[in-house]
């Protein structure tokens, strides 16, 4: 295939000093949830280490002496704006330093306005999709009306917190549209803790991606306490092509990251899906 | 039922000036935005109702939103179908109680009528209890769609005062309204709707 030419960074938008901006309004922090601290471990490490929290000598994983998990890499990305989502996650899955797969979708589609993008373990990430699929089905006949996003969000957050000291290795993004039609995007640690933000990236290239999300999303600054709607004023197709830029700026530098990514997008007519091809290598 | 929310109105039946009014509870909330009223056993009426309260909240803490009313009513003709729940608590009789469930959700208010069989209707106005078939009757020829709220307080209690023998007083009638949430009327209030009789 030979090399393929990145595409051309964006340099009409002016860059934001997100620091000057924070320093003009209160002195606030960042809350950075739970997920940070577990990241930690999901950037780019291919030999399999625990996660930050040491498993309780009671658990099933270290009274038997396996490890029980596993890193199949990957990043996922999601987007909310004013009447649409889009949620993107790339199609490689490895383990090591080996791939497995070129064309493995990370997304799955939960309810008619709710999808959702994880990383990490693979056998826990079926899992824990296929259940909440279920979940959703069941929703569907008690209560005769598809699940919302927002009841999607905290139900995801219950299951993952369900196995708090035998957790799901995945780090979710959920997005979708809330019964106002808005955009909204969840982010989450392996535990469950989450919160609704305008955008996120998790997994193997979040720590590449997250800042340029930062940057050129016109979002309200993240540093304002307290936490302003970051939904972003960018149109659809922005956002779309942004999400392309960070992809391939992401796949130059992870290598756990490439191949295809596939980009959903759901705005009031429906879902859409499209697939861009990203470095082999 | 009304476009604005729905009104429920109980006769308390105080059977002795040494009982204390307050006491009798035929009205309960079952959650913000839900509320039933109960005739018949009052004793299975509580399981009901606080079987429902637990469902509600569960709901709430698993997906973040409010349980629809028609949910609601399921989850309590559920357990009045099983007698209970369990092998341990679970009855070897019917719950002999009606209720009328009250509530309104994202498809507006809305109102549900359950029997001891377990089976559920939903209704625009209903009257359960001893003198229910004359007040059914009555409010067939009363209720309309377009009435309001306080329309609704009067039609109600006038209904009321045609089938109980003795007089309508603060202390022996019950007045709820869910409009969009639950709220229980204070003796002055329900006071305010018989001055308007």
């Amino acid at each position: 295939n030979g090399l393929r030419s990145l595409r051309p960074p964006r340099s009409r938008r002016p860059r934001r000093n997100l620091i000057k901006e924070g320093r003009k309004r209160d002195t606030g922090h960042r809350t950075a949830p739970l997920r940070l601290l577990l990241q930690a471990t999901n950037s780019g490490d291919s030999t399999t280490s625990p996660p930050s929290s040491p498993p309780s000598p009671t658990t099933a994983m270290s009274r038997r002496g396996d490890w029980v998990y596993e890193n199949n890499g990957g990043t996922c990305v999601a987007i909310a704006g004013a009447d649409y989502c889009v949620v993107a996650a790339d199609t490689r899955l490895s383990v090591g330093y080996n791939i497995l797969t070129r064309e493995h979708s990370k997304i799955c589609e939960l309810a008619d306005k709710c999808v959702i993008a994880s990383s990490g373990f693979q056998g826990d990430i079926k899992a824990l999709q296929k259940n909440l699929a279920a979940r959703e089905l069941l929703y569907q006949h008690q209560h005769n009306k598809r699940m919302s996003c927002p009841a999607m969000a905290q139900l995801l957050s219950n299951t993952l917190y369900y196995k708090r000291f035998f957790p799901y290795y995945a780090f979710n993004v959920l997005g979708g549209l809330d019964s106002e039609g808005k955009g909204c995007v969840y982010s989450y640690d392996a535990v469950g803790s989450y919160e609704r933000t305008g955008y996120s990236a998790q997994g193997s290239g979040s720590t590449l991606i997250m800042p340029v999300l930062d940057n050129q999303l016109k979002s309200p600054s993240p540093l304002l306490v307290p936490a302003r709607d970051a939904v972003t004023p960018l149109s659809e197709s922005e956002a779309v092509d942004l999400v392309k830029d960070v992809f391939a700026s992401a796949t130059e530098r992870d290598i756990y990251t490439g191949d295809k990514v596939e980009i959903v997008v759901i705005n009031k007519a429906g879902t859409r899906r499209e697939y861009i091809e990203l470095r082999k290598d | 039922m009304t476009k604005d929310g729905v009104v429920l109105a109980v006769e308390k039946r105080v059977t002795s000036p040494l009982l204390e009014p307050s006491s009798v509870e035929k009205i309960m909330e079952i959650d913000e935005h839900v509320g039933c009223a109960m005739s018949g056993l009052i004793a299975d009426a509580r399981t009901l109702v606080e079987h429902a309260r637990v469902e509600t909240q569960n709901h709430r803490f698993s997906y973040g939103e409010p349980m629809t009313v028609e949910s609601t009513t399921q989850a309590i003709c559920d357990l009045a179908l099983r007698f209970g729940e369990g092998d341990e608590e679970s009855m070897s009789r019917p719950f002999g109680v009606s209720l009328l469930i009250a509530g309104h959700d994202e498809n507006g208010p809305s109102l549900y009528y359950t029997d001891p069989s377990g089976t559920f209707w939903q209704c625009n106005a209903k009257a359960i209890g001893s003198g229910s078939e004359g007040a059914d009757s009555s409010l067939q020829d009363q209720y309309n769609k377009e009435l309001t709220i306080a329309e609704a307080e009067t039609i109600a209690l006038s209904i009321l005062k045609q089938v109980m023998e003795e007089k309508v007083t603060p202390n022996n009638v019950d007045i709820a309204k869910v409009s969009p949430s639950y709220h229980l009327y204070t003796p002055a209030e329900v006071e305010a709707v018989i001055a308007r009789l």
